[in-house]
């Protein structure tokens, strides 16, 4: 039967079609220009071809800062994932009384990154903050660090922010999945002589896999996105400490003014995630047909 | 019949359309400059200033100039532009003045900055305005020098900035019986005396490099020279030489005598201040702004500065100081020059520098010389005025990336993370 106005798809497409191209076509298709151009910012281009690439596979902070983008993922998906499972098997088996404790939970999740960074710089604080203030109240002054400018722990403290933020909201995603259960299955393991925390790990979690696999998914590309939090609580330093892909490039472009430089490095960091994500959904793939052949 | 793929050729060209049509609509819209045309005798329009963001004080200075020179020129609407200042200094000028509204008149500071403004064409010759125009006699010949480039006066000057010395706080160096160190000598000594005593010799707030970089820049200037020092940030000698890793040792010196606080480089500028204020810090090192910083935050503090110590067997002046002269420039691309230069002289006169000097400003203008200024605001002008050195701070005289580099080593050697010898070794490699 022939469609009697076969123009509406198209109307109801082109909007959205022009805000992609305007929005995201536009602006990667003249990044990957700019980064074969010397440019300040403004005034004239200067095609330098391969130039910038070539410098940055030279670059040792911008290894650095995927080698530290590798170590905050590694930290979030324990203190963001894992932590946000614990928490939603914990209110999935106690279910009075959870509500207000998901509230308290997903809270930080409804801040603004910025107000939850400065809130936490002054946590931080060595001089008058409130984790010192309160190692030094309990006689463990001997604990008390520079947390945010000694290198060694700077990286972990941001990542402990991010779990405080995160946590909550996978806990609600998990919590989400874990409803779908059906209750037939944790029956039937505790009549088998199972305990709550068999039961969680060994029928509840394989049931919601695919729910914990775009959870990791998440944390992976949240992380490689991450930029707020960093900028403001210690913006790449102490001494590259925290440099990421993303504060690295701000500060190329924007304090540096090297545009065709950064926006190399905009490039690469987009190859990296379609990698990854490519490579998470052919582990998927191969994992799902393991689980046919069963 | 309409197939899946013309369908999709269809929408694409739709969106494409839709895309343009809003562009070209853009483009047609005519800016009151665009409207009034190019010439420099155009009376109407708008007439947009953009600066960093001086403080509320100053900006309300700033819009009272603006009422009043609207309300002499029907016709001509100003719009003032204030930027948060670590974005102007960057990215933001530069956005601004490549954009379809950019400023008729735009903050900058002398050096490299306006040279290379002049360079992209965006800073008009003033020396017409200067010399007989509306803007004669508004300063000393001596103030125009910093903003002259090529031969062409660019800059009308605003302020002069004293960008670094040591503030004390004279309470406590009354109660530990020292007085203002100022060799680099007594300097160690204060800051054993005063750690001793539990406090904090020196406080600084370096997270983002330049609170500390400046200070201890003029410091390297005084070991290696002016000279040395200039051409290193100019990117004409190299930084790994004997001097420069001589001058880094003096850095390692302040750290390993814990003269500096232990939190410098994890905390910002306004943090090492509050040390200062709070009276936890002897000393803070930091520019001539902290007097109304210090007068609105604390005002009970007593506190007092002095110059950077001198250095033995420094190769510079030891009398020098690190300072700016900052100013406005009229964008060569502006229709509205000489509405601009009327601006700038209204800005300048009697009544608004008084104003500005009011709010802890103080203009370069003949007429503040008699105005009545806070003693120590005074001898900084006239320690600045009187100086044969002036030393430029890095990130307003060179390069961006180079200081940005120079301020990172000078905070790996402060940290610890570095020693100088390998502090002057990786400057050099990443400037080269």
């Amino acid at each position: 039967m022939k469609a009697e106005k076969p123009w509406v798809p198209i109307l109801f497409l082109a909007p959205a079609l022009a805000f992609f191209i305007f929005a995201v076509l536009v602006p990667m298709v003249a990044t990957a220009g700019l980064s074969f151009t010397n440019w300040s910012g403004f005034g004239e281009f200067t095609f330098v071809g391969f130039a910038n690439y070539v410098e940055l596979a030279s670059d040792d902070i911008f290894a650095k800062s995927f080698t530290n983008v590798l170590l905050y993922i590694f930290a979030t998906l324990i203190l963001e994932v894992l932590v946000g499972l614990c928490l939603a098997g914990l209110i999935s088996v106690q279910k009075s009384g959870s509500l207000w404790f998901r509230v308290a939970l997903f809270a930080p999740v409804m801040l603004p990154m910025v107000v939850v960074a400065v809130l936490w710089s002054f946590i931080y604080n060595p001089d008058f903050g409130l984790v010192n203030g309160a190692l030094t109240a309990v006689g463990l002054e001997d604990f008390t660090r520079i947390w945010l400018g000694d290198p060694d722990t700077a990286l972990l403290a941001i990542s402990i922010v991010s779990g405080w933020v995160f946590s909550g909201f996978f806990m609600v995603i998990f919590y989400s999945a874990l409803q779908q259960v059906p209750g037939e299955l944790s029956e039937a393991a505790r009549l088998d002589g199972a305990n709550e925390w068999q039961i969680f790990w060994s029928v509840k979690i394989p049931f919601i896999r695919n729910a914990i696999e775009v959870g990791v998914l998440l944390c992976v590309t949240g992380a490689f996105q991450g930029f707020d939090l960093f900028f403001v609580l210690t913006n790449g330093g102490p001494f590259n400490a925290t440099e990421i892909p993303t504060t690295l490039l701000v500060r190329t472009v924007f304090r540096n003014a090297d545009v065709g430089y950064g926006s190399a490095m905009a490039v690469v960091l987009t190859l990296v995630i379609l990698v990854v994500g490519w490579m998470f959904v052919r582990i998927r793939k191969w994992n799902d047909q393991k689980e046919l052949r069963r | 019949m309409i197939t899946k793929k013309s369908s999709a050729i269809i929408a694409l060209t739709a969106a494409s359309a839709l895309l343009l049509g809003a562009c070209a609509t853009s483009s047609e819209t005519t800016t009151d400059d665009d409207a009034t045309g190019t010439t420099d005798s155009v009376a109407e329009g708008t007439l947009r200033v953009a600066m960093g963001s001086p403080g509320e004080a100053q900006i309300s200075v700033w819009d009272q100039i603006a009422a009043q020179f609207e309300s002499e020129n029907s016709g001509i609407k100003v719009e003032m532009n204030y930027v948060d200042d670590d974005l102007y200094q960057t990215i933001g000028l530069p956005n601004l003045l490549s954009g379809r509204d950019a400023p008729d008149v735009y903050f900058e500071w002398a050096g490299s900055r306006l040279a290379e403004r002049n360079e992209g064409g965006y800073a008009a010759d003033l020396t017409s305005y200067m010399s007989g125009g509306v803007l004669s006699g508004i300063w000393d010949d001596a103030a125009f020098s910093s903003g002259e480039v090529d031969g062409k006066l660019l800059l009308a000057p605003h302020t002069a900035d004293v960008t670094n010395v040591i503030w004390y706080n004279v309470d406590i160096f009354a109660e530990l019986g020292i007085t203002p160190p100022t060799t680099w000598g007594e300097l160690m000594d204060t800051c054993k005396v005063a750690y001793d005593a539990g406090y904090i010799p020196m406080a600084t707030g370096n997270k983002d490099f330049w609170a500390a970089g400046n200070w201890l820049g003029h410091l390297t200037s005084r070991v290696v020279g002016e000279d040395v020092y200039d051409s290193a940030l100019g990117q004409r000698t190299s930084f790994n030489t004997p001097e420069w890793v001589e001058a880094f040792g003096y850095i390692k010196e302040l750290a390993d005598n814990n003269c500096i606080n232990a939190s410098a480089n994890a905390i910002a500028d306004n943090e090492g201040a509050q040390l200062f204020f709070q009276g936890e810090a002897a000393m803070h090192p930091i520019g001539s702004w902290l007097v109304s910083w210090a007068i609105g935050e604390a005002p009970d503090l007593n506190f007092d500065y002095v110059n950077l110590p001198a250095m033995a067997n420094g190769a510079g002046d030891q009398g020098s100081v690190m300072g700016v002269v900052t100013g406005y420039v009229i964008n060569e691309m502006s229709p509205l020059k000489d509405k601009a230069a009327e601006f700038l002289a209204m800005a300048n006169n009697e009544k608004f520098v008084t104003e500005f000097i009011a709010a802890e400003a103080v203009p370069m203008a003949i007429s503040a010389a008699s105005a009545e200024l806070d003693d120590r605001t005074a001898r900084l002008n006239t320690m600045l005025s009187g100086s044969d050195h002036v030393v430029g701070p890095p990130d307003t005289d060179y390069d961006l990336e180079v200081a940005d580099y120079f301020y990172r080593a000078v905070a790996a050697v402060l940290g610890g993370v570095s020693t100088p010898e390998e502090a002057a070794a990786d400057l050099a490699a990443s400037v080269e």
